[in-house]
């Protein structure tokens, strides 16, 4: 890490919450594009969350369950609905999701777009980072949807002895995590091509990444939770 | 830097941490029943993280709602090893809480009314609270601040203080308040990682 002090204080105050509106959003643009700045804003929020273990339960004035299932049911993906256009507005949800979500997926995955861009011009290329927090990066999957093609590489994956990676889907509509295979030493997944599955339910799932017996899942059920996981992000031509 | 032994309450907070993992796990992979029950079993602690920050009903309220939409959102991203369920949870709902409050109209002290101030956190009654090694640990570490610069930290850790309010409630300059925040933040992590 090269962090400097001044930087560290600057994340430390992020996650304790101390900085003004204009400091709070200029650093909230600089995580997007600095990974080690990201990195250490999660680590000071995890030295300092235990103290919300600590904090006296308040009752809300109304049960809000409804409402929340009300609204994860809107933000779910409409019906599948093929053609270029339907395509183009999904990719735009996804930029917005993707940046919403973790800046150091997105601020990596620009990284690799110009990389995959420069080296293949496919034009339904996208990529998933697979990792397990915002300063780990494990997997990059690359999906050609036009081809139905998968292939996985590891980044910093730690070997497995013993043990085996396996690839899975995740999307409500296809019900519980399904396999896309076992990803071996070359990084490649054998198993069913995602040409099986639905091209909206390949936009847009969750791909993740559990440790499995040698050889894979014995019943085709992941045995744990997740280890890495991450979506789509696309590769514009 | 932890305790020696496990008290029979940290041996029930963990499989309680452990049952929420599980939840968190099973969220993941869109099990709507396994939603419902961490809601239930979380709801009135990252309530009270948010409304402790917001202080207005309707906005904690809706903090709450957005916390919630993300962990379902994220749940496949929790990662044990970093800390537990409940902290990587309440420190979703609190990044809501304080986006919130430093966005729009900051809500801490001048729109308070007259007279109301939060009450300051103790240690005392906190690790009356600690349940889990890190919790105890964290305590043990804001003990060895000085008392106004320990305070300044619970306040902005739980009340969402931003170094203009703690400047104000300690009668200090701003500059100051940067300095105790700094010189206590970092001798804490000192001490987390002693």
């Amino acid at each position: 890490m090269t962090l400097s002090p001044d930087d560290d204080f600057a994340a430390a105050e992020f996650a304790l919450g101390t900085l003004e509106p204009a400091g709070r959003a200029r650093l909230a643009a600089r995580r997007l594009r600095e990974p080690e700045l990201d990195a250490a804003i999660h680590v000071w929020e995890a030295r300092l969350a235990a103290l919300s273990e600590a904090t006296p339960p308040i009752e809300p004035p109304v049960d809000l369950l409804p409402a929340i299932e009300a609204r994860i049911r809107a933000a779910a993906p409409p019906p599948a609905a093929d053609g270029v256009v339907a395509l183009q507005k999904r990719v735009a949800r996804w930029r917005a999701a993707a940046i919403g979500a973790t800046g150091i997926a997105a601020a990596l995955a620009i990284g690799f777009i110009g990389r995959e861009a420069t080296r293949a011009s496919a034009p339904k290329e996208f990529v998933a980072i697979l990792q397990k927090s915002a300063d780990s990066p494990a997997f990059v999957a690359s999906i050609n949807l036009a081809k139905g093609e998968l292939s996985v590489r590891p980044v910093a994956a730690p070997p497995q002895v013993g043990k085996s990676y396996e690839l899975w889907i995740i999307e409500p509509k296809l019900g519980p995590p399904r396999s896309l295979g076992v990803i071996d030493a070359a990084g490649v997944t054998r198993g069913p091509r995602l040409a099986a599955f639905d091209r909206s339910v390949v936009e847009d799932a969750t791909y993740a990444v559990t440790v499995e017996p040698e050889g894979g899942s014995p019943d085709g059920k992941p045995s744990g939770p997740p280890v890495f996981v991450g979506k789509l992000v696309p590769v514009e031509p | 830097m932890s305790t020696a032994k496990e008290t029979p309450r940290a041996t029930e907070a963990k499989a309680a941490s452990d049952d929420l993992a599980a939840l968190l796990a099973r969220v993941a992979t869109r099990d709507t029943a396994a939603f419902a029950a961490l809601y239930r079993a979380t709801h009135a602690v990252l309530y009270g993280v948010v409304a402790r920050i917001l202080t207005r009903g309707d906005a904690s309220s809706e903090a709450l709602q957005e916390a919630y939409v993300r962990i379902w959102e994220k749940a496949g991203e929790f990662d044990p090893a970093r800390g537990s369920p409940l902290g990587w949870m309440a420190t979703i709902a609190r990044n809501r809480a304080l986006d919130e409050v430093r966005r729009v109209r900051p809500t801490s002290l001048e729109e308070m009314p007259d007279g109301f101030e939060p009450a300051a956190e103790t240690v005392e009654p906190l690790a009356a609270r600690a349940r889990s090694e890190r919790l105890a640990a964290l305590l043990a570490c804001l003990g060895n601040l000085d008392a106004d610069k320990r305070e300044a930290v619970l306040l902005a850790y739980y009340h969402g203080f931003s170094r203009e309010a703690l400047a104000r409630r300690f009668g200090a300059p701003t500059a100051t308040i940067k300095t105790w925040l700094r010189r206590s933040l970092m001798q804490l992590r000192d001490c987390l990682e002693s």
